[in-house]
């Protein structure tokens, strides 16, 4: 039965969407939203894509667990805001020495633990060391260049052993959050943080309530419930929308814009993310360790179609996205051009080649028909491997046994990558790392910005991989909720402004 | 009979045995691991290994079976390298979504199939028996995943009566929101299931009136359907188990497309994210459980054929 539904499926998904738009019309109105009468008792339905494995938020990897958790529930001393910029929040201020080299924070006082527990100063340096020390643990390896933590009344007084501008950055991520020393709650399925909001229930396999802490220090939340469903079917996620089961449905297929917003109860929020669809070709051998062969594959490859093709985004040419540091137009290191990409080949010797694509299954078909049909164009034979992500990891991440690979790097700032000969970009190039070094160790935004520039560049410019897209946080949300992000929401969400109307 | 009863249960605890181990293998052919997956991108291998030797992966395989094995015969069926959850625990939590959605499907599919498949056949060759197995047959060929988004646009979205998706976070605590919760699913199984089975009980019934027994009812004055409900239909009830024992493995596998369909948190889904997450442990267990199910299920009807047919036991 498996076999007939899958093939089956994909021809009447379609008669099924424009059926199911043409019904929307006739949905019972929902009780239209007075704007700017906010329920504070209100529960918002929020529809999420992928679950966490589980709640570790020192060890489990995935945006996952940083989208719900992080800032929500844990917080460090500083975070950062939607357009990217740091603040304080654990810390009532911070100053930073002269020579960049000792951090003060003033950890702010009044603040407890959703369990009852006082936040101490001790509780930041055992934090922070436990990241530190524990090579284990997520983003340790971002504290590298830190020599000391200590309390000192109501600072914590952190000392570098050299300069490093993403130190701040790197402490508003997993390496800065702040728990309570000592706590003995098990981590994997429960969570004690000083956030708006409180774990309150995880039902595996269906959802995560969150619900306001009433006892934050700041602002309180305005709503007094958010439960997290976990729905990774999309028409599921659109018909649950339709029939008023959600209030924000995230990770939304921007194509299906017409049909969600049919009935006047949602509108599609496009906003900016670091999300790169990032196409990485394995250089240590066969055709592809020919910098000709990848600017073909590059050349040959429409961004514009894709971007199209997925209802939101925005093209993007070098491991720089807009929203980070060091971003540049890099179109110029390979324009699209299917006839420069035959001759490139054919300088190279590699006509009539056949690569494998390694992809894992969740990111659909949409992406890689257009490459097979991209690169067939120019005479290169792609066959597509769709795996399990667990395979993908195994395979292409860890063994390095591909060819070409797609995977959407959501993480902001990731640059690091790039530099490490290691990872499965394949990619080792000492300029590149000596620029990002220099990057690290400036101490002035204009000429550290100035040295990632260059680095992306370089990267950009040894063909190193293709990208294919800079994604973009596609979100429907209720017309009577306020006040959810936009911006980046795959990677980031944080909930302490989002409203609901009675 | 319990000389019967004892040689088919020991076939059962061997099937198990063997099934443990080619679960346990199987699982073992898959690329990546837990460790890898916890530790994700961005992951250093020192990372990976300290992971692995914290959840006891970096033990030989055999190691790792014997000690799977032994801890199934304590009643330990192991628990999830993920979250600590014990399989047993999540397996009762999962059963209150997939239980009953099984049982009402079924109930479903027996209440489509046992009428209109008898009716079809007593209306062989009229019009109305002939559009009966006409509109069976196209319903059987109705893709699930189709079925599915139609009734819930019908339903759901149009006319808002039964929840699109999900389950009631309080589970049966409300128990008419969890049952229509799960009423378009079951529909969705049942309609498609029932249809194919009305096919059975249709070519059974049609046997039924053809056997001795029964044309000499009828020559003894009963009407042909008096004939057949009186005499033929035991025998159409006893090949309809048979095929309801097999139907209980296509309805734990239609359970797993179904569920990632209506989003409710029952085995099915579960299975495909713990396979997804590498969750070996956590997986064999379900594993075991589920053919265990099934196999239990195989040696209970065997055991009722054996009671009702007097045939079978008067042939020992």
């Amino acid at each position: 039965m498996l076999r007939r539904t899958t093939v089956a499926a994909a021809a009447l998904l379609a008669a099924g969407a424009l059926l199911l738009s043409a019904c929307s019309g006739g949905a019972a109105p929902s009780p239209t939203a007075t704007a700017g009468t906010p329920d504070p008792d209100a529960t918002v339905a929020i529809r999420l894509v992928a679950e966490p494995g589980n709640l570790d938020i020192r060890e489990t990897a995935g945006a996952a667990l940083d989208q719900i958790l992080v800032d929500n529930v844990y917080q460090g001393l500083v975070s950062r805001t939607p357009d990217q910029k740091i603040v304080d929040t654990l810390a009532s201020s911070h100053t930073v020495s002269d020579d960049d080299l000792t951090y003060t924070f003033v950890v702010r006082e009044g603040v407890t633990f959703a369990d009852g527990q006082a936040l101490t100063p001790q509780d930041v340096v055992w934090s922070l060391q436990q990241v530190k020390d524990n090579a284990s643990y997520r983003d340790s390896a971002r504290l590298a260049n830190v020599a000391s933590i200590v309390a000192n009344g109501q600072e914590v007084v952190v000392t570098l052993s050299a300069p490093d501008r993403t130190f701040l950055w790197n402490l508003t991520g997993r390496a800065g959050l702040v728990l309570k020393e000592g706590d003995t709650i098990d981590r994997k399925t429960a969570a004690n943080g000083t956030g708006p909001f409180v774990l309150a229930d995880w039902k595996q396999g269906d959802s995560i309530t969150l619900q306001r802490n009433d006892v934050y220090w700041g602002e309180k939340a305005k709503v007094k419930e958010v439960v997290l469903d976990y729905v990774p079917d999309t028409q599921a996620a659109l018909s649950g929308a339709l029939a008023g089961e959600f209030d924000v449905v995230t990770g939304f297929d921007a194509t299906l814009k017409d049909q969600i917003e049919a009935n006047g109860d949602f509108a599609l929020v496009l906003g900016k993310s670091t999300d790169k669809g990032t196409l990485a070709m394995n250089s240590t051998k066969g055709p592809l360790a020919d910098k000709r062969v990848r600017q073909a594959i590059r050349q040959a490859i429409d961004k514009k179609s894709i971007v199209e093709a997925l209802g939101a985004g925005q093209t993007l040419y070098g491991p720089i996205p807009e929203l980070d540091p060091g971003y540049a137009d890099l179109e110029s290191t390979a324009p699209f051009d299917p006839d420069a990409a035959k001759k490139l080949l054919a300088d190279a010797g590699a006509e009539d080649i056949t690569l494998t694509l390694t992809i894992p299954s969740w990111y659909g078909t949409t992406v890689s028909q257009i490459l097979v049909s991209n690169l067939n164009d120019v005479g290169i034979t792609l066959k597509v491997n769709q795996v399990e992500f667990p395979t993908w990891i195994n395979d292409v991440y860890v063994n390095k046994d591909y060819e070409l690979s797609f995977v959407l790097h959501t993480e902001a700032r990731d640059f690091e990558n790039w530099t490490n000969p290691d990872y499965y970009f394949t990619y080792d190039n000492p300029k590149v790392q000596q620029l990002y070094a220099s990057y690290i160790a400036a101490t002035d935004d204009d000429t550290a910005n100035g040295f990632l520039k260059d680095a992306a560049k370089l990267v950009a410019e040894d063909q190193a991989a293709d990208w294919l897209y800079n994604g973009a946080s596609v979100v429907a949300v209720g017309t009577d909720v306020t006040g959810f992000p936009t911006v980046n929401t795959n990677e980031r969400m944080n909930l302490a402004d989002l409203a609901k109307s009675k | 009979m319990i000389r019967y009863a004892l040689t088919r249960g020991a076939l059962l605890l061997l099937g198990l045995f063997v099934a443990s181990a080619l679960i346990f293998v199987t699982l073992r052919v898959l690329p990546g691991d837990v460790a890898q997956v916890i530790a994700g991108l961005n992951a250093t291998p020192e990372q990976i290994a300290a992971i692995r030797e914290r959840l006891g992966l970096d033990a030989p395989l055999p190691v790792q079976y014997v000690t799977w094995v032994s801890g199934i015969l304590r009643g330990d069926l192991g628990s999830s390298l993920l979250t600590g959850a014990s399989v047993s625990s999540e397996l009762v939590q999962k059963g209150q979504v997939t239980i009953p959605l099984g049982l009402m499907s079924m109930t479903i599919a027996i209440l489509i199939a046992m009428p209109f498949g008898v009716i079809s056949a007593m209306r062989r060759g009229h019009r109305d028996g002939t559009l009966l197995s006409v509109g069976a047959q196209t319903l059987a060929a109705v893709p699930v995943v189709w079925a599915g988004m139609m009734l819930v646009v019908v339903f759901a979205v149009w006319l808002g009566w039964l929840p699109a998706q999900g389950f009631p976070r309080s589970g049966w605590a409300d128990p008419s929101l969890a049952f229509r919760s799960l009423l378009l699913p079951a529909i969705t199984i049942g309609v498609i299931e029932g249809a194919m089975l009305m096919r059975f009980v249709r070519s059974a019934t049609l046997q039924a009136t053809g056997q001795d027994f029964v044309r000499t009812a009828a020559a003894k004055g009963l009407t042909r359907t008096q004939a057949l409900l009186r005499h033929g239909l035991p025998t159409v009830g006893l090949s309809i188990i048979t095929v309801l024992g097999l139907q209980v493995a296509g309805i734990i596998v239609g359970s797993v497309v179904i569920e990632q369909l209506f989003s409710l948190p029952g085995i099915g889904r579960m299975l495909v994210a713990d396979v997804g997450a590498r969750d070996l442990p956590k997986v064999q267990g379900e594993l075991l459980v589920l053919t265990g199910f099934v196999l239990i299920v195989g040696f209970a009807v065997d055991l009722v054929h054996r009671t009702l047919d007097p045939r079978q036991r008067e042939a020992e």
